[in-house]
């Protein structure tokens, strides 16, 4: 029956997957399963994007799916059971620019490989990073930027962490114009093309 | 103004774009001296070559899309002054131009702040308004069209875009929603419906307004007017393009936001599809306008949501291509170019480009791997591209000098390249722009 689940999902019914996770839980599957059923749904959404069969409408859609089935689930769950993660990561687009799908698409591919992110959101100043890189405990930060007026905010936010004292904190830069031109310019300690080079990057420092 | 030719339907396209490419090359320009006119007519003639694809002595470099902003910003000019003070460009860009010899000159965006804030423009937001001075111009996403809104889109753009987008996108024509459904305007009586809102207190202080605004961008395009009107009396011809979109990206852009239409292939794939196609005629008929207006040979695409991340090869073979197609077949008829600008990467899209007939594209690439372009490309179309803003900004004279090298060396063999930058740059050094015009030259 789950099966019906990560098929419609996969397949990118919307209407469908809703309706099937209603009938799941008015049958009496519990909420856990249904949820586990969802992941492995992602888990191949984010193997087809890796793969270059899945862009970034079926990674919204899916995300779209994921929410209105967890708005569904959430009031009938007990606490989510804590999973294994891999590492703690800040996620965020810089400060003055706004430019968030390329960010969301990178928070979604750790997220679902394995890392707990924290996502910050868009036009995010340095000391917002370093603030949440203190209270989260996270040793990885990606910052994302697409205009030539992120390169400074992003070298801003590298130096700021390394004056709170974050030293071992490790940063990587992605998004539009950024190269490994501008990691050096920064002073970042990695430049990731895609989100794979992100999950890949962050499993190297994990 | 271009006057077509009384044999224009007896015309071949190619015939038709080589009318318009006369009508450019040949309009009159009074020279500041004889030495400017020496230089257009060696320049221009270039150019022209290049969009003929004939043989030339050499590539040019055009800075235009990449160092506009630099242009002016070299000289202390701020984000704010392109929007609110152009007559202080005018020294800047002169100054640019005689210092540098570009090949094409480096045209002014006339953005016209006090306009926009007359009447409450919601698109942007701007430098001197809520944007810090230093910066110009930001386009804030937004959905200006709801999903229930595409039948009314559908079987009526025009009316659609006066009654219900411009209203949302400038909060003072609010009262254009007032305006009478015009095809049924017919009767003796039909004057009426025609005429009240013109008689109602909202809608006539509207026009006031609009008349205000109206007033400020003469100003603003006799300041730049006279200013570009000076570079070319130096000696610098421009491009001559006018500014375009794909119907996905009009759509994408302004009406559904960039998720939003990104979801509707899915959600409601028919609508997105009509929609694109009701707005090919559209988009036909006013660009072919703005062409005869402005005696402009080329239309520019500034291309966003077709990019490879964007979607897969079939979405962008079923949703975003056979419409754009369409607009740019039909402008080839008309002898009208398209310069497409090409953000981000296009490497899976090579081979639909191709498909459009031989000279009817300049193709401008950001991200797109030129080896490729050149072996898939380049007999067929003018090219242009890449060098990236990363390496203005941050590279080296040296780097910016071996990439451009490079590019020179690879298109050398091909019937036309033109040096140009990938993407625009707020902050460079003379030195780099001048590697970078240099390296065309020797
Ligand atoms: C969509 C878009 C917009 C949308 C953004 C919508 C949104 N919610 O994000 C809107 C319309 C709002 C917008 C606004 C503007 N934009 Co814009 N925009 C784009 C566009 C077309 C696509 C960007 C995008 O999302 N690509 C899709 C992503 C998914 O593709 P991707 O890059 O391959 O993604 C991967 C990598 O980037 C990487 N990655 C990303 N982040 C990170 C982080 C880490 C840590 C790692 C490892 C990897 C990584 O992983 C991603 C997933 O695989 C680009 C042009 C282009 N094609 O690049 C211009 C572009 C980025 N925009 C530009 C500009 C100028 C602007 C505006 C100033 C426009 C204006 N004049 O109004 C405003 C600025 C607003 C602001 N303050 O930020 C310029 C920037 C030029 C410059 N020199 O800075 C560009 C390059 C267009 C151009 N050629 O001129 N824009």
């Amino acid at each position: 029956m789950s099966q019906k689940l990560i098929d419609a999902i996969t397949g990118m019914r919307e209407e469908d997957a809703l309706a099937i996770t209603n009938e799941l839980l008015d049958s009496g599957v519990a909420p856990v399963d249904i949820l586990n059923a969802c992941k492995e749904a992602m888990e191949v959404i984010g193997k087809r994007f890796e793969s270059g069969e899945s862009f970034i409408p079926e990674l919204m859609l899916a995300g779209e799916m994921m929410s209105a089935i967890s708005d569904v689930l959430k009031p009938r769950m007990a606490e989510e059971a804590a999973t294994e993660k891999l590492g703690k990561i800040v996620v965020g687009t810089v400060q003055g620019d706004i430019h968030d799908i390329a960010k969301d698409i990178v928070s979604f591919m750790l997220d679902l490989n394995g890392f707990e992110v924290t996502d910050l959101g868009v036009d995010v100043p340095p000391a917002k990073f370093v603030e949440a890189v203190k209270q989260t405990g996270a040793r990885i930060v990606g910052l994302s930027g697409f205009l030539t007026l992120a390169f400074d905010p992003m070298k801003e936010t590298v130096a700021a962490l390394k004056s709170a004292g974050l030293t071992d904190v490790k940063v990587m830069i992605g998004g539009g114009q950024i190269d490994e031109n501008i990691r050096q310019y920064t002073g970042a300690d990695a430049y990731g093309k895609d989100a794979m080079a992100a999950v890949a990057i962050a499993k190297s420092w994990a | 103004m271009f006057v077509r030719p009384d044999n224009w339907n007896k015309m071949s396209p190619l015939e038709r774009r080589k009318a318009r490419l006369d009508a450019w090359q040949d309009a009159p320009v009074q020279f500041a001296s004889p030495e400017a006119e020496a230089n257009y007519k060696e320049r221009i003639t270039r150019l022209r070559k290049i969009y003929d694809m004939q043989p030339h002595d050499r590539p040019i470099a055009d800075p235009f899309m990449g160092a506009n902003e630099y242009v002016a910003r070299r000289k202390g000019i701020q984000g704010k002054d392109m929007v609110y003070n152009h007559e202080k460009l005018r020294e800047p860009l002169l100054e640019f131009h005689r210092d540098f010899q570009p090949d094409v000159s480096v045209g002014m965006l006339p953005y016209p702040g006090k306009s926009w804030d007359l009447l409450d423009f919601k698109l942007y937001v701007w430098g001197g308004q809520k944007l810090p001075d230093n910066l110009v111009i930001q386009a804030v996403e937004g959905e200006y069209m709801r999903p229930d809104e595409y039948k009314d889109f559908i079987a009526d753009p025009t009316a659609f875009w006066l009654k219900q987008y411009l209203p949302r996108a400038y909060s003072a024509l609010g009262p254009l929603s007032m305006l009478a459904d015009f095809p049924r305007i017919s009767e003796s009586v039909d004057t009426i419906d025609l005429l009240v809102p013109f008689g109602l207190p909202p809608f006539q202080e509207m026009l006031r307004t609009m008349m205000e605004a109206g007033n400020e961008l003469m100003k603003v395009l006799g300041a730049v007017g006279q200013t570009m009107g000076m570079v070319t009396a130096e000696g610098f011809p421009g491009m001559g393009l006018n500014i375009v979109k794909t119907p996905f990206d009009y759509l994408g852009d302004t009406l559904r936001g960039t998720k939003g239409i990104l979801m509707d292939m899915y959600r409601r794939p028919n609508d997105l599809l009509a929609a694109c196609e009701a707005y090919v005629p559209v988009l036909v008929k006013s660009i072919v306008g703005a062409s005869d207006r402005t005696n402009a040979p080329a239309a520019l695409y500034v291309l966003h949501k077709g990019a490879d991340a964007f979607m897969s090869q079939e979405q962008f073979e079923k949703f975003y291509w056979p419409t754009w197609k369409q607009v740019m077949l039909a402008l080839y008829e008309e002898g009208i170019t398209s310069y497409l600008f090409i953000e981000g990467s296009y490497n899976n899209r090579l081979e639909n480009l191709a498909e459009m007939p031989e000279k009817s594209l300049v193709c401008h690439f950001d991200k797109t791997d030129m080896r490729r372009v050149k072996e898939v490309l380049s007999d067929k179309f003018i090219i242009a591209g890449n060098v990236p803003a990363s390496l203005m900004s941050a590279g080296s004279v040296d780097e910016v000098r071996a990439y451009c090298d490079d590019l020179v060396g690879l298109f050398a063999g091909t019937p036309a390249y033109i040096m140009a930058h990938g993407c625009y740059f707020e902050n460079t050094t003379d030195e780099k722009l001048r590697a970078f015009m240099d390296s065309v030259k020797n």
